[in-house]
């Protein structure tokens, strides 16, 4: 009886050990089953997802196509066209408004409940966005700028007057954009002269860059050239007249003309140019001058 | 059952490796489109793409439609008084990503509109470097503007794309336009006014107004008035009296009269201004 009921717990124990190894083995393998389940539907439903963003956006593209050309919409039967047309109408707003911004506008803005506005002129030079400066300017009951960050060097309120701000606030914008930029644009100059001649003596300059000195050498002959510019036209970033000195004698130019001397920092090598027949010929113009 | 399972994971394995596979892709396509034209799904927006593409548990359809309907209005005022401001209509803008990065984003602008008149079309990029302060340059700038009398404008153009300054263009733009339209009015003006006497050959939106005298034929006076625009873009109005005369009428005439014409013009022009000059010239010959 004993070695019966011995095989019988032996065969029984056997039993149960199989019974537990497969027990143990096809719960490993179904969680790993269950785990590559889950990810493939998350990879379904991701791809799902993007399909339906790419053709929304396809559509989005179209209509924005058709409605910079000025076509009118057809009325589509999807149900979700006019969600998708006020999309694209909201995208080309977005866009118009940006570029406004981005071509130098105002950027008006109504401020106190209509009782005053806030606008900014961007200064930009050879592609270069510079400061920008804010106003605030009170509408009623008279017309008059309450808040400003224009630098003292910039007559604000003689332009306002001069410019009839009460009666035509855009001319006054236009010629305080013009007197901005063109200061903006001279500072740069000042600041890449600096820059990329390091060789060259900023002798004198003024908050304004209306009046500039720059004494450079002469590489070879090591003389001495003293170059004054001197920007008298504040709405403009070239200079009306340039003297340049050298050992004693001066060379001047005039711009205060129009058109006709396309005057340029670039081309001031046409004043120093001139030098040349100061120094019968020897004098190579230094390639500092653009 | 072992076996079996080996069978489905490897199954899923492939499968899992091919939706990876069709996933990148579609990233890839997206990101495309994405560059081709660049959409701000952000706000409102990005609610309503969320709604679109079943992802939005939060909003109803009504609630997406009547947000973005609200700031489609108030950014239509808000266009509409950049607009008045700025003195430049803008037809269309469209965006292109060329370069998107941790250190600056490259964009390509394509803008088109007109000023009064003046049809343009301008292009750009526009690179925006995040690091440094918010530093933005333009380059590569492209004006594209009608051909009909420019030809005082191209050496401006030409300069302007060299140079990249595209805030100088607009600016020069605006004040070109108003001087045009200046000329333009008064010329209508002037020949609502005195049809029998002036004729525009080439149209309101010409430099030329003809003054022919009613009782002589042959005599003409030529007024010519250009707005000219220097590269460095500083726009200049310049108007000239220029006659034509027959030989045998300018006998009849003593010759300061006539050949005085012009620079006496110029002294008018002086003291009254374009339009009040023009029309005492005109009052001369027609009483």
């Amino acid at each position: 009886m004993e070695g019966l009921s011995s095989k019988g717990v032996l065969s029984h124990l056997s039993v149960l050990a199989v019974q537990t190894k497969s027990r143990r083995n096809p719960p490993q393998q179904s969680t790993r089953v269950k785990e590559l389940k889950a990810e493939a539907e998350a990879l379904m439903m991701r791809r799902e997802q993007l399909k339906a963003e790419i053709q929304t956006h396809k559509s989005l593209q179209r209509m924005r196509l058709s409605m910079d050309k000025g076509e009118e919409e057809m009325d589509e039967d999807s149900e979700n066209s006019q969600l998708l047309q006020l999309m694209a109408k909201h995208s080309q707003l977005k866009d118009l408004l940006y570029a406004h911004h981005l071509i130098g506008g105002y950027d008006i803005i109504k401020t106190s409940l209509g009782k005053g506005v806030c606008v900014s002129v961007t200064t930009a030079y050879e592609g270069v966005y510079l400061d920008t400066y804010n106003l605030e300017i009170d509408l009623k009951p008279v017309l008059r700028i309450t808040r400003h960050n224009v630098p003292p060097f910039i007559p604000l309120n003689e332009l306002a007057e001069q410019n009839n701000i009460q009666t035509n606030i855009k001319a006054f914008l236009d010629v305080l954009s013009q007197h901005l930029n063109a200061h903006a644009g001279r500072k740069q100059q000042l600041k890449l002269v600096k820059e990329r001649f390091p060789s060259v003596d900023v002798m004198e300059s003024n908050v304004l860059c209306s009046i500039l000195v720059l004494m450079f050498t002469v590489p070879r002959q090591k003389t001495a050239v003293l170059c004054t510019l001197n920007y008298s036209d504040h709405t403009r970033c070239l200079p009306t007249t340039v003297h340049i000195q050298c050992e004693g004698r001066t060379v001047s130019t005039d711009n205060q003309g129009p058109p006709s001397t396309v005057y340029n920092p670039r081309l001031c090598v046409m004043s120093m140019l001139s030098i040349r027949t100061l120094k019968h010929n020897k004098f190579k113009c230094p390639s500092f001058i653009y | 059952m072992n076996e079996e399972n080996t069978e489905e994971v490897k199954v899923l394995e492939a499968q899992i490796e091919q939706l990876q596979a069709e996933v990148a892709q579609l990233q890839r396509q997206q990101q495309n489109n994405h560059k081709d034209m660049t959409f701000n799904f952000s706000g409102q927006m990005q609610e309503a793409l969320l709604y679109l593409c079943g992802q939005s548990v939060v909003r109803t359809k009504e609630e997406v439609v009547s947000r973005l309907e609200e700031e489609v209005k108030e950014m239509e005022e808000d266009l509409k008084r950049q607009t008045q401001m700025n003195g430049i209509n803008l037809n269309s803008c469209t965006t292109k990503t060329l370069q998107s990065g941790d250190s600056q984003l490259i964009q390509k602008f394509c803008v088109s509109g007109y000023c009064s008149e003046l049809n343009f079309l301008v292009e750009f990029q526009l690179t925006e470097f995040k690091n440094q302060r918010c530093q933005r340059e333009i380059s590569d700038l492209n004006v594209v503007m009608d051909a009909t009398d420019l030809k005082s404008f191209n050496g401006f153009l030409l300069n302007v794309e060299e140079h990249n300054d595209h805030l100088l263009f607009f600016r020069t733009l605006r004040t070109f336009s108003d001087r045009c339209d200046d000329r333009s009015r008064t010329f209508q003006h002037l020949q609502d006014k005195y049809p029998s006497i002036v004729s525009l050959p080439g149209g309101c939106r010409s430099e030329i107004m003809t003054l022919n005298h009613p009782q002589l034929p042959g005599c003409v006076l030529f007024i010519h008035w250009s707005v000219d625009v220097s590269s460095e873009g500083r726009v200049t109005p310049k108007i000239n009296l220029l006659t034509k005369i027959p030989e045998r009428v300018l006998q009849l005439f003593p010759s300061q009269t006539v050949g005085g014409a012009a620079k006496f013009f110029q002294s008018l022009l002086r003291i009254l201004g374009p339009e009040a000059a023009l029309e005492s010239v005109i009052r001369a010959i027609c009483p």
